[in-house]
């Protein structure tokens, strides 16, 4: 295994590949960095990373952020040694984007397991039905969105 | 082609939790595999949001009792990077030490349970009564055999003395001899060799794209390690070698936690014999500055990894949590795939599953009705999830 890349080196490199594409970078730490882009982009930016190594999809957080909803894709790069955040921004409305699990299948269950907490549509993705949810879980009701609370449970 | 589904599961389909597989059989064959999880599920993520950073410590270690140390490793590690937050270098070795003792314990703990699935329950019984030893370290030098609250935000909760850290290295010496034995039973044993080798294979290339980690990944001859690649705690000054084996299949895996395991006695030997001086923990800030971090530690079972993101305060905005069972399950599908049925077990607990660590999220899954929301109120009346 290689000896990695310092995080400055890292992005630079990735910003000659993405351009305009990345909307934000920022280093969170050593070897964690984070980059934002569009919707869509974020294929395009997985695909990006497979230049360093960044073929393990650590796993997906997904996070309401009020109008919006969050999807972080965290990629681990074997060679440059880096945890790559790529992320990217949903309307809460409508929360949709297209899946990765075509181009890293071990990203399948993670899709599956923000489909079901938070109601994101992975289009594409081909694991069908619920992963963790009980099948009597109402329709439209995500536990990990901010305006779940515990006590309606009750 | 027509197929019969098996349903192994979801009491019991390796280790004693439940998880639920679906195979279709072509008479003793297993041609295809569906898991279902989410038989435990207890709604951490969402719970360890309604807490503060403090005491979601004690919650987060309560995810699984097995790798209760490197739950809230990874978690307190996280929560530090957040605040940019330096330990004591005292506190990172002892961190190191029981994280290591952690490891031996559970890497012993499947070994024996695999003994007892090969039918081999000698095995079984000496692994176990050898664990306890590892059990007796662990307590003396935590307090607690498993849930110990020793890892806390600003370093750790005990420092250890001059008697403790003899007792530490006598047992690590006699548990050396000992594993030499059982290196010997798990490269040699006839019944071993027919009920693992060549069972489960896992290739490579496979183990890649499905993002396996741990063990499972080393068991496929790729090297990776955090602990190596991704350092932390102390592992950064102390020496130890990445260990893989490249036959790809069951044997492979168990192999790997064999030798990991001299390794691990190694990593404790070196850091209680390099134990800086000084304080073993800092005073900590209850309220966390906004941002994120990811962190991300080598559990015995693979990458355990951690996200944080604080918008302030003294509770977190998001924790997310994924543990090395979960990255492992489309792995070991893939082993299961092509496998007869009688191998199944064996092709399972390759990966050492832990379906509690894995599932957190939601709440228990207990069928219909009644007894499904009259267990929440009860979850939620102990737990106070609602303050």
């Amino acid at each position: 295994m290689s000896a990695g890349m310092g995080e400055a080196d890292f992005l630079e490199a990735l910003k000659s590949k993405l351009g305009d594409k990345i909307l934000r970078a920022s280093v969170m730490g050593p070897r964690r960095v984070a980059i934002t882009v569009k919707p869509g982009d974020h294929r395009i930016a997985i695909e990006a990373l497979k230049a360093f190594g960044g073929s393990h999809v650590s796993t997906i957080t997904g996070t309401d952020m009020g109008e919006s909803i969050e999807i972080a894709y965290h990629v681990w790069c074997y060679q440059a040694k880096i945890e790559a955040s790529i992320k990217a921004e949903v309307p809460k409305s409508s929360p949709s984007i297209e899946t990765i699990s075509d181009l890293i299948p071990g990203s399948m269950l993670y899709e599956a397991e923000a489909r079901d907490l938070l109601g994101i549509e992975f289009k594409g993705l081909p694991y069908e039905g619920r992963l963790i949810l009980p099948e009597d879980w109402p329709e439209g009701v995500y536990p990990l969105r901010k305006d779940w609370k515990p006590d309606w449970l009750r | 082609m027509t197929t019969t589904d098996l349903i192994i599961g979801p009491q019991h389909p390796a280790l004693h939790e439940p998880e639920r597989f679906v195979l279709k059989l072509d008479g003793e064959y297993v041609v295809d595999v569906v898991p279902r999880i989410g038989y435990v599920h207890r709604g951490i993520e969402k719970a360890a949001e309604l807490r503060s950073y403090i005491q979601d410590v004690y919650l987060i270690e309560r995810i699984c009792g097995i790798c209760n140390v490197s739950h809230s490793l990874v978690y307190v590690q996280t929560v530090e990077a957040l605040q940019g937050f330096e330990i004591p270098p005292r506190a990172a070795y002892l961190r190191t030490v029981v994280h290591e003792l952690n490891r031996i314990h559970s890497h012993l703990l499947l070994l024996g349970v695999v003994g007892e699935l090969f039918g081999f329950d000698t095995l079984f019984m000496y692994l176990w009564r050898d664990r306890e030893l590892v059990m007796d370290v662990v307590e003396s030098i935590t307090g607690n055999r498993l849930i110990s609250a020793f890892n806390v935000l600003g370093g750790v909760a005990r420092d250890v003395g001059p008697s403790q850290i003899s007792e530490a290295k006598r047992a690590m010496e006699y548990l050396r001899g000992r594993m030499k034995f059982y290196k010997k039973v798990f490269a040699e044993d006839p019944t071993v060799e027919k009920r693992s080798k060549g069972v489960g294979i896992l290739k490579p290339s496979s183990a890649l794209s499905l993002c396996a980690v741990g063990p499972v990944i080393r068991g496929s001859g790729i090297k990776t390690d955090l602990r190596a690649d991704d350092p932390y705690a102390a592992y950064g000054e102390i020496p130890f070698n990445v260990i893989t084996y490249d036959t790809n299949d069951s044997w492979a895996r168990f192999m790997v936690r064999v030798d990991e395991v001299f390794e691990s006695i190694g990593i404790i030997e070196y850091a209680l014999d390099h134990l800086p001086d000084g304080p073993i923990r800092a005073r900590f800030p209850r309220r966390v500055r906004e941002g994120e971090a990811v962190g991300r530690v080598e559990a015995p079972r693979g990458e355990l990894i951690n996200h944080i993101i604080s918008k302030g305060g003294d509770k977190p905005y998001r924790f997310k949590c994924r543990t090395p069972t979960l990255a492992n399950i489309l792995a070991a599908c893939e082993m299961i795939r092509g496998g007869q049925i009688a191998d199944v077990p064996v092709s399972l607990s390759s990966i050492d599953p832990c379906f509690s660590c894995e599932d957190r999220l939601a709440i228990i899954d207990v069928s219909k009705g009644e007894r499904y929301s009259a267990r929440i109120r009860d979850l939620m009346a102990k737990y106070g999830a609602s303050r």
